[in-house]
Formats: C-alpha cells, structure tokens, sequence
C-alpha cells in the first residue's frame, strides 16, 4: 500500500560550519500508491529539501527513506537506480533543458537509462502526448519554446523515464491559469495511464485541493498535518495559523453558510460548489 | 558552497572589520614593503610581533589563520632549503662541511628571515584584505583609490563595477550549477564514475543551461540598470559615501611608527644583517 514511507528523516545544511541550517526536522509519513499527493507548506518550509530525499539526491542527515519497503540508501552504489523508480521535476526545470531539439532533451533519461532506440522513441512520443506537446514542437529546439512549453518539455523529459513515483516541485510556479491547467492535466494522464504515485508540491491551496487525494502539510521543517483532502481543509483555522488558509472556493462556501445560505462546507473544487449552488437555485431557474 | 562569496572573509566586529577599506588597502601594502624591509635579528622579531598584534586585534581565530599559512607551507620550506644550502658566507661561519655541502650560519639566519617574512607577509595581506574586509568593500576601496586615474581615461568605475557584478553573481551561479547538477542527476546523469573523457562530456548537459542562463541574467541586469538611468561612473553619488575616522587615522600612525621603527633598527641594531 505504501510506496514511499519517511521514517523519522532531519536534514542539516552545511553541518559543522557556521552556516549550519536545519531544514527538515523529524519528519515521517507514507506517500501510498495509486494515488496523488500534494505536499505544502510556505517558503522555506522544507518541501524542495523533502523531495529531493525521494529520490537520494540528498541523504537524510538521519532517518530513512523507504521504496516499496527498502531502504533507498542500503546500497549508496545503485542509488542511480532509485532515481529512474522515483522521477523528480525540481522546482523551474525548463532550465535544465540543454539539447539541440525538445525531443532529444525528452529522450536524455530514457537513454541514460539504457534503454533500446524503438523504446526512446516511443517513450518520447508517449511523454509529450501526455504533456500536450505537438509533433513539430519536438523539432524545435527547447530555447524557442515558451516558457509554459518548456516546463511541460522538461517534466515530459522525466516522465519519459516512466518513474513508479513521479514527484514534481511547484510544476505550476508562475504560469497562467491555462499553463497550469495543461500541466496538471498531464500530470493526472500520465498517473491514471500508469498506475504510478505522483507528488505535487505547490503552495497554492487551490491546486491542491482540485488535484490531490491525500495532503501533506508542512510548516517550519516539520510536517503539521497529514491526511485526506476533506481531513485537512475542514482544519481551516489551524491552516490559517500556518498562514496557508483554505481553497477560495472553500471560503466562499463558507462565508455563505454565515450568512445563512443552507450549503454544504466541505467543497473544495469549483466543480463540486457548481453543483451544489445549481442543487440549491435549481428550483428558481 | 555559499562561503566561497565571501572568499576568506571572517565575519567579527573588530576594530580591523571597521577600518575604512581605502585604509586597509594603503596600510596593507605598506606593511608589504615593510617587511621587505626588515634586514636583521631585531627588526625581524619586531615583524613577527606586529604579525601577533594584528591577529589578535583583528579577532581572527588563529586555527583560521594557520590554514592560510597551510596553503603555502611547501613553498616556505622549499625557499629554506634552498637558502641553507646555497648561502655563502665568510670562512669563520662555516658550522659543517661534508663533500660538497657547506652550510654557513648565515644561510640559516636567511632561511629562518624569509621564513618568517613570508608568514608574516601573508598574515598582514590576509587580516588586512581578505578576513577583515568583504570582496565588496574591497572593490570599493580600490575603486576610490584608483580614482586619480580616471584623469588619464582609465575606465576605473567600470572596472570596479564589473568586478562587483562579479562577485556579486559568484554564489547565485554556484547554486545555479548546484541545482542543475541535481536535475540532471535526476535524469540519470552521473558526474563521477566512468573516463576522463566520459566525465568531461557528462558536464555537457550542465554547461550549456548554465550559459545559457548566465548570458540571460546579464541581458537582464543590463536592461534593468539601463532602466534605472545607470550610464557609468560620470557624476555618479554613492550610497555607501566612504569615511574615514580616527580609528583610521590612528592605523595610518600606527603604520607610520612602525615602518619608522623598522629603518631604525636596521641601522642602529647589531647582529647578523641580511
Ligand atoms: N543548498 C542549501 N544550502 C543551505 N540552506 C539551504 C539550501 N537549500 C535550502 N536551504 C534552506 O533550507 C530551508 C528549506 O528550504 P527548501 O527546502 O527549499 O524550502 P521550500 O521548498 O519549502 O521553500 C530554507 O530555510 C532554505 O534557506
Ligand atoms: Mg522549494
């Protein structure tokens, strides 16, 4: 059930210097397959310090990472291997692009990986369809594209390597609404076309709510709340105290219930306070 | 890795710290020529003390000193060598003679003087540029100091200018590499196994986003300095207006004696003169 399990990990930056810097502090949960969890927290919280331990590009000062079960690090040699089982897109990955065209860029894990020409090939077709890139943008080179473009190349570029987890850092930061709904999209494709666990980290309670099952809430290097969706937004107050608050929508329901309007509260997707509010004016339409 | 902005810089609020870094600069180089200077048993020991002195009113640890002195330990003992060896003295100082070697005490004397005069040398230029004074307050310094030069149609603001948006962009490109390090990590790519040229070629991915981004970032910089009216140094104010005080004027003094001290024990103490 569990894909990823965090057993008590802390993380120090730069131990033994004066620059020391604890980001991470005692930090366990489960991430469980089949299923997108959403990681957030406010800036420098720790959620980019976490994520990075998913995949053992950073190894946890103490404590440990669990894959399926294993220890990611009992063997330090093959923790390259972790990282094709758990995909990571860091935070503004369009600027780790490099290649001459979007496709090579897309096939530069997969042929890491070893993988056999037909293979690439397909993984890369499959990959950009996911992320909505076209035939000919994978011509291009990736500095021509835009910068919406480039980030789902480059997340299309990890989904490539067809990861069991796929964990990605603020995949939205600083799109349009329509950059971020592509993206979102194809992060959900590409976990229901393979079953894999998925990840979002983001800070926007609105993302969250519309995309991930289970939620992690993170604040000052520890985790403060963990549980489903509904668990955690009907926790309004303590998440304002965080200083994150609850989905507009959420609010908006609520601030109605005040006022008197006979509506539900736990709704968290403009989907669900559609229905609810046409539910509720259906007669008068 | 974000310490290699501040280069040697050894953050302390020491009357050293406080010193105008124009100053620095000037009593740095003095203390240079000073040493230079020093020719026999006396004014070598009064070198050393000043060299004590200075680490102590500057309030640098001196485990972090000796380290500066690690680096060029070889070097030091290399010159020593050399200088026992090859000095040659008059006959009623020859102490051993073995086939061909010949060791006169004034070789030894040579060898312990320049010793001495490098770690002190490389005490004072530390503590005065590089623990006590930021990379920044430097170009500052310098910037000032070289000011007369503009006369004859040196660039010296632009320079000064260019060696700050330098230092300035050294941390932000090293966590740049960092970071696109670990995305391409991320992707399979491995940095420390394989051949030389295996490995020269592994840092492709990472050199070409990392140009990329730093010839955006100038474009940038250059576009939102424009945009602010910077057109060089022409009449230009600063923010930060350099004074001195008398704690600089008392350092300047202190200087003063000092080398004064250093001629005259040259010519007035007795002993082994270099
Ligand atoms: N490479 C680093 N060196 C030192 N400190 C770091 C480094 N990366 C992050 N930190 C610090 O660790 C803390 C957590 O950072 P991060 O994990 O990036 O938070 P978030 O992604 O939630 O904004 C922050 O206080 C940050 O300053
Ligand atoms: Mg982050």
């Amino acid at each position: 059930m569990s894909k990823i399990t965090v057993e008590n990990v802390s993380y120090v930056y730069s131990g033994g210097t004066p620059f020391e810097m604890a980001a991470l502090n005692d930090v366990s949960f489960e991430i469980k397959e089949n299923c997108i969890t959403g990681i957030i927290g406010h800036t420098g919280s720790g959620k980019s310090t976490l994520v990075q331990m998913f995949n053992g590009l950073l190894r946890p000062s103490s404590g440990r990472i669990l894959l399926d079960g294993r220890d990611i690090w009992e063997n330090p040699k093959e923790i390259s291997s972790i990282r094709y089982r758990v995909g990571l897109v860091m935070q503004y990955p369009e600027y780790q692009l490099f290649e001459e065209t979007v496709e090579a860029d897309i096939a530069f894990g997969p042929k890491n990986m070893g993988l056999s020409e037909d293979e690439i090939a397909e993984r890369v077709r499959e990959s950009a369809s996911f992320v909505g890139l076209s035939e000919s943008d994978l011509k291009k080179s990736p500095f021509d594209l835009s910068g919406g473009q480039k980030r789902r190349a480059a997340i299309a570029g990890i989904m490539a390597m067809r990861p069991e987890v796929l964990v990605l850092d603020e995949p939205s930061a600083g799109l349009d609404p329509a950059g971020k709904n592509t993206i979102f999209d194809g992060i959900k494709k590409y976990a229901e076309s393979t079953g894999s666990a998925v990840v979002i980290v983001s800070h926007s309670m609105d993302d969250m709510a519309k995309y991930c099952e289970d939620i992690i809430v993170m604040s000052h290097s520890r985790v403060a709340m963990k549980g489903k969706r509904n668990e955690i937004f009907c926790r309004g107050d303590e998440l304002e105290e965080i200083g994150l608050g609850v989905p507009q929508i959420t609010l908006l329901m609520r601030l109605l219930c005040e006022q008197g309007v006979n509506i539900s509260q736990d709704i968290y997707t403009v989907d669900d306070a559609e229905k609810a509010l046409s539910e509720l004016f259906g007669g008068a339409r | 890795m974000k310490s290699v902005a501040f280069g040697q810089y050894y953050p302390s609020n020491s009357v050293m710290h406080r010193l105008d870094p124009r100053v620095k600069i000037v009593i740095g180089i003095f203390y240079i020529v000073a040493s230079f200077l020093c020719k026999n048993v006396l004014s070598f020991a009064l070198l050393t003390v000043s060299a004590l002195v200075l680490i102590l009113v500057s309030k640098i640890p001196v485990k972090i000193v000796l380290k500066s002195i690690k680096a060029i330990i070889f070097i030091m003992i290399f010159t020593a060598i050399l200088n026992i060896f090859w000095t040659k003295g008059p006959e009623e100082n020859l102490i051993l003679h073995w086939n061909f070697i010949n060791i006169y005490v004034d070789g030894i004397y040579n060898a312990v003087f320049i010793a001495v005069r490098i770690i002190s040398m490389i005490i004072g230029t530390s503590i005065f540029l590089t623990y006590t004074t930021t990379p920044i307050e430097l170009t500052d310094g310098l910037e000032r100091l070289l000011y007369p030069l503009t006369f004859i149609k040196v660039p010296v603001h632009e320079f000064a200018m260019m060696m700050t948006i330098a230092l300035r962009f050294i941390p932000t490109i090293i966590e740049e590499t960092e970071k696109i390090m670990s995305a391409q990590k991320a992707r399979g790519a491995d940095f420390t196994n394989g051949s030389l040229s295996k490995r020269a070629k592994a840092l492709i991915p990472v050199l070409i986003p990392l140009f990329v981004s730093a010839f955006r970032r100038a474009g940038e910089l250059a576009t939102a300095m424009t945009c602010r009216c910077y057109r060089g140094g022409n009449g230009r104010t600063r923010l930060k207006v350099l004074k001195t005080t008398y704690r600089d004027y008392l350092a300047l003094f202190f200087i003063a004696v000092f080398g004064a001290a250093i001629v005259l024990l040259n010519i007035y103490a007795p002993g082994y003169t270099m």
